[in-house]
């Protein structure tokens, strides 16, 4: 019963007032109802749409690329064989455990202009002038993939460590008496196998990565010109940096509810589908 | 059981005992609640004033808390947002780019000062900042008055002598960031593409902003605010400029020398000084002017600040007293202030003091400070209005079609569209 009311107040509260307060337009503490207008607003809001397409395309290209080398890291390291397998998993899943701001600050100053990234670009001739990282468009949104797949690879890579370790081995010896090589061992046991914990850590880091924000906001904070940008920064930036709008802010977190609903459903309806 | 009840007792007995202690040093002092950021700046000059204050109220005390810049100001703005009063300070430090957000979104969270504090004694563009339908709220404090920052050593090997840069326009500046890039190789200014530094002190020195008197936007059909965006064109693709990402990069750049100037707020000059092996390299020149703009000046303002009490204050009284007694008048302490910490003040006699006459060695032996305060007078005031942060965050989203050699009109019309959406 005391559980049932701290649920209450601490969730379900927060929740209900949080969909009101997205009805609220208003500058600061004073709003009045305004209907649909919030939601008009935000089909007509540039920021907004950037701050959704960036937030996308960290999606589509971070998601995949992290979940890729993660099976592949796991699938290496699972191999009795390797030698000092112990201290590359850890090493791997370190990060995810690192200070955030400590590992931030380390990222910016090594992808500072005269940074160690550049220097060493630049003593092994792949580039002639060094490459302003943090103050170009592309490559900041390059530079805060690269933080977000180092800092959680590690940390994916050990769910698929531990559902390995649960898949029978005599399959993998019957697949080897049976000629089938190594490549197509992982792609048409292992994967499969996998499939589950795959779904799961898809829609762990879908949801993680429409949350975005240490990341851009310690190394670029949104910028430049608001290309890396994500929804909650935003949120953030209305409540906080702007004239404060937290009705708007309010709509807008509805939108990532909305986008982590359907794309977790989405994900899950795709595994279905390749099962059946 | 004994035990147990004599622990209580123990413990009730410190408890009684300490909050009888409370009581007492409650009733005989009051102490005075600060937040503001940078302790070496803010945190250090309020310190000052507030020993200066001791001397002639030796019960009142003082508990500057100095957050980092952001974190203060999201605490103050979720507090005020919260409604409740418990925990906020008696006085507070607010940029002035953000004091009418804070005075129209929380009214009646500030406590105004008009019939408290001489306002004409203090520099006219500061007092205007924080003014809402006739009531002034703030303490002025430092000046965010502008300088072009310059190494004086490399431009004279490049043949130009400090009279070269007295009262120029930014194409001036163009020309001799150009010869200096043939002649010596090196880049004259460090450009942040997410900051909006320039444009400010661009239209503030034509006494244009992005929104007029009565908070209208005026972006478009502003010649001043086009000649801006142009002028920025111009000085990004001339190839004199170095892209830096945030603060460090920004100040790093210059302070080794890697870049040779920057036209900023006086209060950089702790940061240039910070290197005394650079000492008598460096000069400060007025800040360039729009050449096409007829009422652009050689003076800028760029940030700066003020105290503000809050109207929930627990020692509102004392506080205030505070900041008129010292604050408010104490040239002596405006003196201190800026030989210890740069910090250039906005009471206008304080100008009229010893060190303001001073020289300074590390620029050169030149009157740095008498300078700056003559500049200071001149800085055209501006409504910094309400959404300077959306306008900004409108502007350096173009800030790539800029430097792309974009069509300016065009620009401004993306410019204005979204500062029109992001501020209805």
């Amino acid at each position: 019963m005391p559980a049932l009311v701290l649920l209450g107040i601490f969730m379900i509260y927060p929740i209900i007032w949080s969909l009101w307060m997205s009805f609220q337009v208003g500058r600061g503490m004073q709003f009045s109802f305004g209907g649909l207008t919030n939601i008009i607003r935000l089909t007509q809001d540039p920021i907004f749409i950037r701050a959704l397409t960036n937030t996308l395309i960290f999606l589509a290209v971070q998601v995949p690329i992290m979940l890729v080398l993660a099976l592949l890291f796991a699938n290496a390291l699972n191999n009795p064989n390797i030698w000092g397998r112990g201290i590359f998993r850890t090493a791997i899943f370190l990060p995810c455990v690192t200070s955030l701001v400590a590992y931030s600050v380390t990222f910016k100053s090594m992808f500072a202009s005269d940074g160690v990234i550049n220097q060493m670009l630049l003593g092994l001739h792949v580039i002639s002038s060094p490459i302003p990282w943090l103050a170009d468009p592309f490559w900041a949104k390059v530079v805060v993939i690269s933080a977000i797949t180092w800092r959680w690879t590690g940390y994916n890579m050990i769910f698929y460590l531990a559902a390995m370790q649960n898949i029978d081995k005599s399959i993998y010896e019957a697949a080897k008496i049976d000629g089938v090589p190594a490549w197509a061992r992982f792609w048409y046991i292992t994967v499969p196998m996998l499939k589950p914990v795959i779904l799961f850590t898809a829609v762990i880091s879908t949801i993680g990565t429409l949350q975005l924000f240490d990341e851009p906001n310690l190394l670029t904070s949104g910028g430049p010109s608001d290309s890396t940008l994500t929804l909650s920064m935003y949120i953030y930036n209305l409540s906080f940096r702007f004239m404060p709008s937290f009705g708007y802010a309010a709509t807008v977190s509805y939108v990532i509810v909305v986008l982590v609903a359907i794309l977790s459903f989405l994900q899950f309806l795709a595994a279905r589908d390749r099962r059946a | 059981m004994t035990r147990f009840s004599n622990g209580m007792k123990r413990s009730l007995a410190v408890a009684l005992a300490g909050i009888s202690m409370f009581s007492v040093t409650a009733a005989s002092a009051a102490q005075i609640t600060v937040w503001c950021w940078d302790p070496n700046f803010n945190g250090a000059t309020m310190e000052e004033a507030f020993s200066r204050y001791q001397a002639a109220h030796p019960d009142a005390t003082i508990d500057i808390q100095v957050f980092d810049k952001a974190a203060m100001e999201q605490k103050l703005q979720a507090q005020l947002a919260s409604g409740t009063t418990e925990g906020l300070p008696d006085i507070v430090l607010v940029e002035d780019y953000r004091a009418q957000k804070y005075l129209l979104s929380f009214p009646g969270a500030f406590e105004p000062l008009t019939d408290k504090i001489d306002y004409s004694a203090f520099a006219p563009y500061k007092v205007e900042v924080s003014t809402v339908d006739g009531q002034t709220y703030s303490m002025p404090f430092d000046s965010g008055v502008t300088g072009l920052f310059y190494r004086a050593d490399k431009l004279e090997e490049a043949g130009y002598s400090a009279a070269d840069l007295e009262n120029i326009t930014w194409d001036q500046l163009i020309e001799i960031g150009k010869a200096v890039k043939e002649k010596t190789g090196d880049t004259l200014l460090p450009i942040d593409p997410n900051a909006s530094d320039l444009f400010r002190i661009m239209m503030q020195s034509a006494g244009t902003w992005y929104f007029d008197a009565s908070g209208n936007v005026t972006i478009a059909d502003n010649p001043a605010f086009k000649s801006t965006i142009e002028t920025y064109q111009r000085l990004l693709t001339a190839g004199i400029t170095k892209p830096v990402a945030g603060w460090t990069e920004y100040t790093g750049s210059f302070t080794s020398g890697d870049t040779l100037a920057t036209p900023t707020g006086v209060w950089m000059t702790a940061t240039i000084k910070a290197n005394p092996d650079q000492s008598g390299m460096w000069a400060v020149a007025p800040v360039p002017r729009l050449g096409d703009v007829e009422t652009s000046v050689n003076a800028s303002n760029l940030g700066g600040s003020s105290w503000y009490v809050l109207s929930s204050a627990p020692e509102k009284d004392t506080a205030i007293d505070f900041l008129a007694t010292i604050w408010g008048q104490d040239v002596d302490f405006y003196q201190k202030i800026l030989v210890n910490q740069g910090a250039l003040g906005s009471l206008l006699a304080a100008r009229d003091g010893e060190a303001y006459q001073a020289s300074d060695e590390f620029f050169g032996g030149t009157p740095v400070w008498q300078n700056f305060s003559a500049w200071l007078a001149e800085i055209p005031p501006v409504n910094y209005g309400i959404f300077t942060e959306e306008a900004d965050s409108a502007v350096v989203a173009q800030i790539p079609a800029i430097t792309g050699g974009g069509n300016v009109d065009e620009i401004i019309a993306q410019i204005d569209a979204q500062v029109r959406q992001q501020t209805q």
